[in-house]
C-alpha cells in the first residue's frame, strides 16, 4: 500500500482481485442491510452493514469502498424487495468514499499499519462523510426525484448518520485493529519447536 | 530430443508471509504431450509447484523467486497472467472456490466468455465437455446445492472448454467416489493421448491414478524433488514409505508376502501384472493365511435411524426412509456414489438440518428436542469442506475455541491443543495463520480441533481427501486409540476402500439416497455396489 | 435465510421469464425513470397495475411477496406517514398548494384533505416502485442482470461484480449458518436456549469471522477467474445472453416508448409549462394554487429569512 502513487490510494488498483473483493463486499452489504440491522426509521435502520465499506477501503481505498458500498446499495433493494431508493444508495456509497479513505492519511491496514491517531482520523471522516451524505445529497435527491417531505428526510438523515457513525466507530475500529493484526501476523512464518 | 515446454532451472520460490523457502532448487523437464505425476506428502510444495507454472506465481501470490522457469520457452516472471492462461488451463485444490458461474453450463462456459466466443458456438462444447463427466443433467443446476464430487467434476469440464496445451489438475480425484476416480482418470488418459497435450497430475490417491500409464512420477518432500523416474522404478524402490505415500494395495501385498519385485514387468498396472511363479506361490499361502476375524460387537446402539426421510428445500429427497443402528464402539465406513446422501445423514445427525420424517435417536434418546450445542456435546463431525468449519484466525485458537468454550484451564487447554496439533503433524505451524497453510493442512486443522473435544461419537467426512499417507496413518492410529481405550464410536465418511477395509468393522452403504447394505466391509465390497 | 429473499437462480417457463437480460434491464430502466418522473396518479396507477400484471404472469410464490409488502410498506409507510403528520402537516399544501382544513387540533396539529392526498400520492409511487422491481427481481437472473447491463453499455467488469454479488450472496448465508453450526457444535449456544441478550451477543461474535470468511475467499475466486482468462480482452461474450425472440423485439419497442413518453413528460409537465404544484389534485384549481419553494418548507430555513 505504502508504495503506491496517491492516485492508486484514492482509485484502487482494478485487478481481478479487487473487483471479487467489491463484488463480495456489495453481496455482505446486500446481506446485511436485510438482516443486519434494527429499524430505527422510515428507511433507515441502525445497519452493520456499514462496516463493508470500512473494510473494503482499509483494503483497497475510497473509490472500491464506494464502488462495493453503491452497488450493494442497489442488491439490497432489489433482494429486500424495497425498491430503488436512488437518494439513500447514493448516499450511502458517498459516506463509503470518505470512510474508506483510510490509505489516504497513511492507514495501510494490509501493512499492518494502524495506530490510535489513525482511529482518531478516521473517526472524524465518518462524522464528515455521513454530515456530506445524508445531509447534503440524500436530502437533495430525495427532494428532486422522490418529493419526500424535506423535515422528515433532514430528520431521517440525521438518524442514518448517528446509527452508522456510531457502527463505523464502535465496531469499525475494533475491527481495523484486528485486520491490521491479522495483516501483521502473516510475515515471517516459522515453525517453531 | 524436442524442447521442453516447461523447464525450472535452480528454481526457489518464498511465499511473502514465510520466513522460509516453500521450494527448493527445483531443476525440472517437460517435454511436450508428456503425462506427469506430482507426489509428495501434504505441505510438500506441489500446489506450490504448479501455480509457478500457472502463473499464480508470481502473479497472485508476492514472494520472491529464484533461478528461472519458462513455459513455451517464454520466463514466466516476465509473462503474465492472461499470456499464461492462453496455454495453461488448471482445475484448482479447492473445487468450491473455483466455481464462479451462477450454474454448471455458465461456469463451464466462463473460459469460453472470456475468449469472446460466441454463445451458440458455446452451447455444443457446453453439452460436450458437462456429458464427458457426467453432469449433462446438471447444467441448470446453481453451485449451492451440489454436492462436494459434483463440483469437482465440473471444475474438471471446465478446463476442457479452452484449448491449452498444458493441463494442471490439482488432486482430482480427491473428492471424487472410486467409480467416478476412475472415469476421471480415464478421461485425463484419453484427453493426454487423443489430444497429445501436456498433463500434470498431483494426486495422493496413487493406486487410481496409476489406473493408466503415466510417463514420469516427480516425487516431492520438503520442497525439494528427491525422485523423478518411471513409476516402476519407483513402485519397486522404498522411496514412496520414505516419504510417507502410500503405495497401491497389491505392492503392499507383494512386500509383505515377501516377494522380490525385481522379476515383475510393468508393476503399475494391476490388470497386466505378470508374477513370476514363486510369487504367485507365496501371494497364494499369504492370502490363505488366517486372517484375523473381526470382533463382534454387541453393545446397545448409541445412534439408530429410524426411516429418516430429508430433501433440501424445494429440491429431491436425498434421503428416503433410511434407518440403520450403530453400536457403541463400532468403527463405521458410510460409502456411496457422489451425492448419494453421505454428508446429509452425517449433518442430521449433527441436528444442523433436521429430517422431514422419522426420528433419529442418540443414547436411545430422540434428537429433535436437542440443540446443536446438546448434540454437540456427544457427536464431533469434521465437515467435508475445511473452510466451512474455521472461525479463527491462528491455527492453535482454532483448534482450542472449543476447550475456552467449555471452560478449561488454560493449561489444561494448551496440553490438550498441543496433543491433538502433534497428532495432525500440525505443531509446529501452531502459530501460523490458517490462510497460509496447505489445503490438506487445513483439513488436519478441522480434524484437530474435533480430536480436541474427544466425541462419543465422532463423525470424520473424507478425513483422508488429500492426506498424505504419513498424516492419514498418524490419524487413523489416533481415532483407533479413542475407539480402542475409550470405545468411542467413529463414523467414517470416505471414498477411500484402504480406509474402509483396515480401519473399520462395518459399511453402510449409500445409493440415491437410500441404504443398500450395511455388512462386513469384505464382503460389502465383493459384491460391486458402491 | 434465503427463500426470504426475491432471488430466482433458475430461468422460468413464461413469456416474461424467457425474455433476454437486455430487454429486461432495459424495460426496467424505461419503468424506474417513467416512476421517478411523475407525481401524477392519473399516470402513476396505470404504471403500477402494468407490473402487478408482469408478476402476476409469472406466477410467482407469493409468500415472500407478501411478507416483503407488510414490512416494506404498510410498517414503513405508516410510521412514516404519522411522523410526517406530527412533523409537517402542511406538507399536502407544500406540494399541492391549496389548503383545504378537516380537523383543526391545538397549533400545529391538523389535518387537511390535501396532506391525504399526498400521502396516497406517495403511496402509490412507492408501491408501483415496489411492483417493478419485484416484478424485475422475479423475471432475472442474476447472470441475465449482469449480460443485460453489460448490453446496455455498462463495462463488463462493473457488470461481473453484479453477478458475483449474486454468486456469493447464498455463500454468505451458507457461511453464516455453518460458522453458527460450527460454534454451536462446539458448545457455543444460540439456539432459543440461550437468553436473548445472550444471543445477540454470540450473533455479534459470529459477524466478524462472517466478515473474513466472506473477504478470505478472495484469494481463491481471483484465482480461479485469472486462470480461466478473465479481464483477457477489452470486451466478452455472455452465456446467459440467450437469443432474442419476437417478444424482445416487442418489448423493447414498448420499453423506447414508455421511455420516450416519461421524458415527454417531464419537458411538457415539469418544464415547459409546469403545473404550478408539485403533485396534481383534482381538486385544486390551477389559479388559485400557491406553489411553494421546497426549500423554504425546511424547518431551520426560517433561521436564515429573519
Ligand atoms: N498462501 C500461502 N501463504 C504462505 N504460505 C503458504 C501459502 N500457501 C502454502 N504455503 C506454504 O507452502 C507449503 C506448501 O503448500 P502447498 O499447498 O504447495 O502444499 P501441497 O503439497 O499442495 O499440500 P497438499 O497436498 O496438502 O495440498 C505449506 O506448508 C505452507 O506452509
Ligand atoms: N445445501 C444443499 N442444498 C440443496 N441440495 C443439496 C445441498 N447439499 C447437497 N445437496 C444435494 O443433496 C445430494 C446429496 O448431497 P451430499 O453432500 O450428502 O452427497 P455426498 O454423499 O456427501 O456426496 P460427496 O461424496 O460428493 O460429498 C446431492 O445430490 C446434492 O446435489
Ligand atoms: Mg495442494
Ligand atoms: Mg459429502
Amino acid at each position: 500500500m505504502a508504495n503506491k502513487s496517491f492516485g492508486q490510494k484514492l482509485l484502487g488498483v482494478w485487478n481481478t482481485r479487487t473487483i471479487v473483493t467489491v463484488a463480495i463486499g456489495a453481496a455482505l452489504f446486500g446481506v446485511l442491510m436485510n438482516y443486519g440491522g434494527i429499524p430505527v426509521f422510515t428507511n433507515t435502520s441502525l445497519t452493520t452493514a456499514m462496516i463493508v465499506p470500512v473494510v473494503v477501503g482499509a483494503m483497497y481505498g475510497p473509490l472500491p469502498a464506494f464502488v462495493a458500498a453503491g452497488v450493494g446499495n442497489v442488491i439490497a433493494d432489489l433482494i429486500g424487495g424495497w425498491g430503488l431508493w436512488f437518494d439513500w444508495s447514493v448516499g450511502n456509497a458517498v459516506a463509503a468514499l470518505f470512510v474508506g479513505l483510510l490509505p489516504i492519511y497513511g492507514a495501510y491496514i494490509t501493512d499492518g499499519v494502524f495506530e490510535v491517531k489513525h482511529a482518531v482520523i478516521y473517526a472524524i471522516c465518518c462524522v464528515i462523510g455521513n454530515a456530506v451524505a445524508f445531509g447534503v445529497v440524500t436530502p437533495i435527491l430525495t427532494a428532486v426525484f422522490y418529493g419526500s417531505d424535506l423535515n422528515v428526510t433532514f430528520l431521517q438523515a440525521i438518524a442514518a448518520s448517528l446509527g452508522n457513525i456510531a457502527v463505523e466507530v464502535v465496531i469499525g475500529i475494533p475491527i481495523l485493529f484486528i485486520l491490521a493484526k491479522r495483516y501483521k501476523s502473516r510475515s515471517n512464518l516459522e515453525e517453531d519447536e | 530430443m524436442k524442447e521442453p515446454i516447461i523447464s525450472f532451472k535452480d528454481f526457489g520460490f518464498k511465499y511473502k508471509a514465510q520466513k522460509n523457502p516453500t521450494l527448493y532448487d527445483i531443476n525440472l523437464d517437460i517435454y511436450p504431450g508428456e503425462k506427469i505425476l506430482i507426489l509428495g506428502a501434504s505441505g510438500s510444495g506441489k500446489s506450490t509447484l504448479c501455480n509457478c507454472i500457472n502463473g499464480l506465481i508470481p502473479f497472485s501470490y508476492d514472494g520472491t523467486i529464484t533461478g528461472s522457469c519458462t513455459v513455451n520457452g517464454a520466463e514466466t516472471k516476465k509473462s503474465s497472467i492472461f499470456k499464461l492462461s492462453g496455454s495453461v488451463g488448471t482445475v484448482l485444490q479447492d473445487s468450491d472456490a473455483q466455481f464462479v458461474g451462477l450454474s454448471v453450463g455458465e461456469d463451464i462456459a466462463f473460459a469460453l466468455e472470456n475468449e469472446m466466443m460466441p454463445r451458440k458456438d458455446m452451447i455444443p462444447v457446453i453439452d460436450r465437455n458437462a456429458s464427458m463427466v457426467g453432469m449433462q443433467d446438471f447444467i441448470g443446476h446453481v453451485p449451492f446445492n451440489l454436492s462436494g464430487g459434483q463440483k469437482q467434476k465440473v471444475a474438471i469440464a471446465g478446463v476442457f472448454g479452452n484449448d491449452v496445451e498444458i493441463l494442471i489438475f490439482d488432486e482430482p480425484l480427491a473428492a471424487l467416489d472410486p467409480q467416478m476416480g476412475m472415469t476421471a482418470v480415464d478421461l485425463i488418459d484419453n484427453i493426454s493421448r487423443e489430444s497429445g497435450k501436456t498433463i500434470i497430475i498431483v494426486e495422493h490417491r496413487l493406486e487410481d491414478v496409476l489406473y493408466r500409464p503415466v510417463d514420469r512420477v516427480i516425487l516431492m518432500a520438503e520442497g525439494r524433488i528427491v525422485a523423478d523416474m518411471k513409476p516402476d522404478d519407483l513402485l519397486r524402490s522404498t522411496l514412496l514409505s520414505e516419504c510417507g505415500i502410500r503405495e497401491p494395495l497389491y505392492i503392499t501385498a507383494m512386500k509383505y508376502a515377501g516377494c522380490s519385485l525385481e522379476g515383475n514387468r510393468n508393476l503399475c498396472d494391476l490388470s497386466s501384472l505378470e508374477l513370476s511363479a514363486e510369487n504367485r506361490e507365496k501371494l497364494r499361502t499369504f492370502f490363505t493365511e488366517e486372517r484375523e476375524s473381526i470382533r463382534e460387537n454387541n453393545n446397545d446402539p448409541v445412534v439408530s435411524f429410524k426411516d429418516v426421510s430429508f430433501s433440501y428445500e424445494g429440491g429431491k429427497k436425498v434421503l428416503s426412509d433410511v434407518s440403520f443402528d450403530i453400536k457403541r464402539g463400532e468403527r463405521i465406513a458410510i460409502i456411496g456414489r457422489n451425492g448419494a446422501g453421505k454428508s446429509t445423514a452425517a449433518k442430521l445427525l449433527c441436528g444442523i438440518i433436521r429430517p422431514d420424517s422419522g426420528t433419529i435417536e442418540l443414547d436411545g434418546r430422540d434428537i429433535s428436542s436437542l440443540s446443536v450445542k446438546e448434540i454437540g456435546e456427544k457427536v464431533g463431525y469434521v465437515m467435508q469442506d475445511p473452510n466451512q468449519m474455521i472461525v479463527k484466525d491462528i491455527i492453535k485458537d482454532e483448534v482450542g475455541m472449543a476447550l475456552d468454550i467449555r471452560g478449561r484451564s488454560e493449561e489444561e487447554k494448551t496440553e490438550i491443543v498441543n496433543n491433538a496439533l502433534r497428532t495432525c503433524g500440525l505443531y509446529k505451524m501452531r502459530n501460523w495463520p490458517v490462510d497460509s497453510i496447505s489445503y490438506g493442512q487445513k483439513k488436519r486443522v478441522t480434524v484437530a480441533s474435533m480430536m480436541a473435544l474427544e466425541p462419543d461419537v465422532f463423525i470424520l467426512d473424507e478425513p483422508t481427501a488429500g492426506q498424505d499417507f504419513r498424516s492419514y496413518t498418524d490419524i487413523m492410529n489416533f481415532v483407533n486409540t479413542l475407539n480402542r481405550e475409550y470405545g468411542k464410536t467413529i463414523l467414517f465418511i470416505t471414498h477411500d476402500m484402504h480406509l474402509a477395509i483396515e480401519n473399520t468393522d462395518r459399511a453402510i452403504v449409500f445409493s440415491d439416497g437410500k441404504l443398500i447394505a450395511s455388512d462386513r466391509v469384505f464382503s460389502v465390497l465383493s459384491d460391486k455396489t458402491s | 435465510m434465503n427463500n426470504r429473499l426475491v432471488i430466482n437462480y433458475t430461468p422460468g417457463p413464461t413469456m416474461l421469464h424467457r425474455l433476454t437480460g437486455f430487454t429486461k434491464v432495459f424495460l426496467f430502466i424505461a419503468m424506474t425513470v417513467a416512476i421517478i418522473a411523475t407525481y401524477d396518479i392519473r399516470i402513476l396507477i396505470p404504471l403500477f397495475l402494468i407490473n402487478l400484471a408482469e408478476m402476476i404472469s409469472m406466477k410467482p410464490n407469493y409468500k415472500p411477496i407478501v411478507i416483503m409488502f407488510a414490512i416494506t410498506f404498510v410498517t414503513v409507510t405508516l410510521l412514516g406517514n404519522v411522523m410526517l403528520f406530527l412533523v409537517s402537516p402542511d406538507v399536502g399544501f407544500n406540494n399541492i398548494g391549496v389548503t383545504n382544513m378537516l380537523w383543526q387540533g391545538s397549533g400545529r396539529l391538523y389535518l387537511t384533505k390535501e396532506f391525504l392526498w399526498y400521502c396516497l400520492v406517495i403511496f402509490v409511487k412507492r408501491t408501483a416502485s415496489f411492483a417493478s422491481v419485484m416484478a424485475f427481481a422475479l423475471a432475472t437472473t442474476p447472470s441475465e442482470f449482469a449480460s443485460g447491463l453489460n448490453k446496455v453499455g455498462l463495462p463488463y467488469k462493473v457488470c461481473t461484480i453484479v453477478s458475483l454479488a449474486y454468486r456469493t450472496i447464498p455463500d454468505i448465508a451458507n457461511d453464516f449458518i455453518n460458522i453458527r453450526n460450527s460454534m454451536m457444535m462446539r458448545g457455543v449456544e444460540l439456539s432459543k436456549k440461550a437468553s436473548l441478550w445472550k444471543r445477540l451477543k454470540n450473533t455479534v461474535l459470529i459477524l466478524v469471522p462472517l466478515i473474513f470468511t466472506a473477504f478470505g475467499k478472495v484469494g481463491n475466486i481471483a484465482n480461479a477467474m485469472d486462470l480461466r482468462g478473465y479481464g483477457k480482452h477489452r470486451k466478452r461474450t455472455w452465456y446467459a445472453e440467450h437469443e432474442t425472440s419476437k417478444w424482445d423485439t416487442i418489448i423493447r419497442i414498448l420499453a423506447v416508448i414508455l421511455l420516450a413518453a416519461a421524458v415527454y413528460y417531464i419537458i411538457r409537465y415539469r418544464i415547459i409549462d409546469p403545473w404550478p404544484a408539485r403533485i396534481w389534485c383534482p381538486w385544486a384549481d390551477p389559479n388559485e394554487i400557491v406553489s411553494v419553494n421546497q426549500i423554504d418548507t425546511v424547518f431551520f430555513m426560517k433561521w436564515f429569512k429573519k
